[in-house]
């Protein structure tokens, strides 16, 4: 406040290669969710660029931003995050509504994701018919739907047991072996080791960048 | 995002709130409602009005006598007809703007005919008396002027009359008993309904003079006669001629400017007018009612929608995680407020006709369902819910989607 003001991010400097899987590690107020959140367009850097592809996001108005959520980003959040008005489908079918796709394609996208996350049967259920595992793959068909190129995972198995939570990693691992990046923000080190590079942050600034060589 | 996607979209969530959505669509019921009614009660009374005047003719004065009270003493029964045909042709000769004068005997009497009996109103006039009621001949013809002058058993009945006397069957040319006497039919009149107080086709008209020398020779002895119908030239100069025909009569019959008259002008125009200005200040009223609860009902959507952006920030949020633009979030609230006021609006119309319905059929007061009103109740209705609907939505496109994913 006043003179003193408060960088939630400090000469970053850091580029991810398509179909990496990235793991950001880094305690509260580390600055790991402001770069999450660069990262996933939902903010542009208010000094220095940010190329996402052939995007300088940095110079991206919100509606371009949202359109580059909506067709190369997926989103898992720890929480979920969905509608608890919508079934598994109609969820899964959200981002596609926004991207104007008709209706017999996006619900075939849709079944087809939910199809992938094992939950081929839980089509017509909602949220709160849904355990939390089913909900988190839920949540990662929705991310998948539109085949976006980049998952964002924000402690995704934050809210989870650690059985479901490694059942939730593994689809993560097999998306990212079907040549999706992702990017994945934890405090768990074993969670963070199913990433190929290891980010570790503290104060807004990258800490240690390391391949993960357990992997 | 197509129109359809939106709607399924709100729906959904008005659903999930169905009484809080029904609770804040009341002022637009009311509102819509009572627009409704009122634009009903005016284009009733529009229609009463234009009914009266195809029923009695318009621009037409009556001017009846009536027994008058000399220096504080009735003149008693006798003296009830104090009109005659030369106070008539006094008034058409003094006042240009009469157009024409229908006199009028009357008397109520049985009629037998066919075997049947029936106890009807019978006039007796000239053929004035049909332009200026606005009769219409289903069937014959009005009276010949040798008919009129030499004063032959002729007559023309109104359609009750013939329903009574003959059924279906035509009745012209058959003979009726009026009084005893025998008239040939030689007319049927144009059905025209009944009013509150009357039938108008339980009638029989037969030449003035018939009348006078054959059934009321003793009623209206010499040239007096029990009312005219006095048809001015145009709507503008009625009220004056009104006040023509009475300083006139005045003069005739001798009776001071402020003395009690001896004869009544009935203008019909008065009473219609009357009929139209308490509509008028009851269309006035609802419209006060429709114009607040309209306004009300607008703060109240606006009201609840700020409430539902609030609580579903964080949805909000995510939609906009997964691509949702500024314009996606305004117009799904946007078609929020919408459906809800048009929740409103639909039941405010069948509260309305309701309301018309009952109306109509408890105080008889004639009420008309204009289509219009109900187009005009969409569109008051719709914009009320895009109006009072635009800032809380655009209060939620203008989340900024890292707050709004934060927001717990």
């Amino acid at each position: 406040m006043g003179d003193n003001k408060l960088l939630a991010l400090d000469n970053i400097d850091l580029s991810i290669n398509e179909g990496d899987f990235v793991s950001i590690m880094g305690s509260s107020g580390s600055g790991k969710s402001t770069l999450m959140n660069i990262i996933g367009c939902l903010d542009v850097p208010s000094s220095g660029e940010y190329h996402f592809r052939d995007n300088n996001v940095s110079t991206l108005n919100s509606n371009k931003l949202a359109e580059l959520r909506n067709k190369d980003i997926g989103f898992v959040f720890q929480n979920f995050n969905l509608l608890p008005r919508l079934n598994a489908q109609e969820n899964v079918v959200l981002p596609l509504l926004y991207s104007g796709k008709n209706l017999k394609e996006r619900n075939q996208l849709a079944i087809d994701a939910l199809e992938s996350v094992g939950l081929k049967d839980r089509v017509h259920h909602r949220p709160n018919q849904l355990s939390g595992g089913q909900q988190q793959r839920v949540s990662i068909a929705r991310a998948i739907a539109g085949s976006p190129k980049l998952i964002l995972a924000d402690e995704p198995t934050g809210a989870l047991d650690s059985k479901t939570g490694l059942e939730i990693m593994k689809i993560l691992n097999d998306l990212n072996a079907k040549g999706i990046t992702i990017v994945l923000v934890t405090h768990e080190d074993d969670i963070a080791n199913y990433g190929s590079r290891i980010i570790k942050m503290k104060d807004g600034k990258i800490l240690e960048d390391r391949k993960n060589v357990n992997n | 995002m197509s129109i359809t996607d939106l709607i399924y979209l709100s729906q959904k969530s008005l659903r999930s709130n169905i009484l809080r959505s029904i609770l804040t669509s009341l002022g637009i019921i009311i509102g819509v409602s009572s627009v409704i009614t009122m634009i009903s009660i005016g284009s009733g009374a529009r229609i009463e009005v234009e009914q009266q005047i195809e029923r009695f003719g318009s621009n037409n004065l009556i001017v009846r006598s009536q027994s008058s009270s000399n220096r504080g003493v009735s003149m008693g029964a006798n003296s009830v007809n104090t009109l005659t045909l030369k106070d008539m042709e006094a008034l058409k000769e003094e006042l240009p703007a009469i157009k024409a004068i229908a006199p009028r005997v009357s008397l109520s009497t049985q009629i037998v005919a066919n075997g049947n009996n029936w106890l009807a109103t019978v006039t007796g006039t000239t053929n004035d008396y049909f332009d200026l009621g606005n009769w219409k001949f289903e069937n014959g013809r009005s009276f010949e002027e040798e008919e009129l002058a030499s004063g032959s058993r002729v007559a023309i009945i109104g359609k009750t009359v013939q329903k009574n006397l003959f059924d279906t069957d035509s009745p012209i040319d058959e003979v009726i008993r009026i009084n005893k006497v025998p008239f040939t039919v030689i007319g049927l009149l144009d059905a025209k309904g009944g009013t509150a107080w009357a039938d108008l086709d339980d009638t029989v008209i037969v030449p003035l003079k018939t009348a006078k020398q054959r059934l009321v020779a003793k009623k209206f002895p010499g040239d007096q006669i029990r009312s005219m119908t006095i048809n001015v030239r145009s709507s503008d100069l009625l009220f004056k001629t009104e006040k023509d025909v009475d300083t006139v009569m005045r003069k005739l019959h001798k009776i001071s400017a402020n003395g009690n008259p001896d004869f009544v002008i009935r203008n019909y125009a008065q009473f219609l007018n009357a009929r139209q200005e308490s509509s008028r200040v009851m269309s006035i009223l609802l419209a006060t009612v429709a114009g607040i609860s309209l306004i009300v009902g607008g703060i109240g959507i606006m009201n609840i929608m700020l409430v539902t952006v609030t609580e579903r920030t964080k949805e909000i949020g995510v939609c906009m995680s997964v691509g949702a633009k500024k314009r996606d979030i305004l117009l799904q609230f946007l078609i929020e407020s919408l459906m809800i006021s048009l929740i409103g609006g639909l039941i405010g119309i069948a509260l309305g006709l309701g309301v018309i319905f009952g109306v109509s059929e408890y105080f008889k007061w004639k009420m008309s369902l204009d289509y219009m009103s109900i187009v005009l109740s969409f569109v008051f209705s719709s914009s009320i819910g895009i109006i009072f609907g635009f800032y809380p939505a655009r209060k939620a496109a203008n989340l900024n989607p890292i707050d709004a994913l934060r927001y717990e």
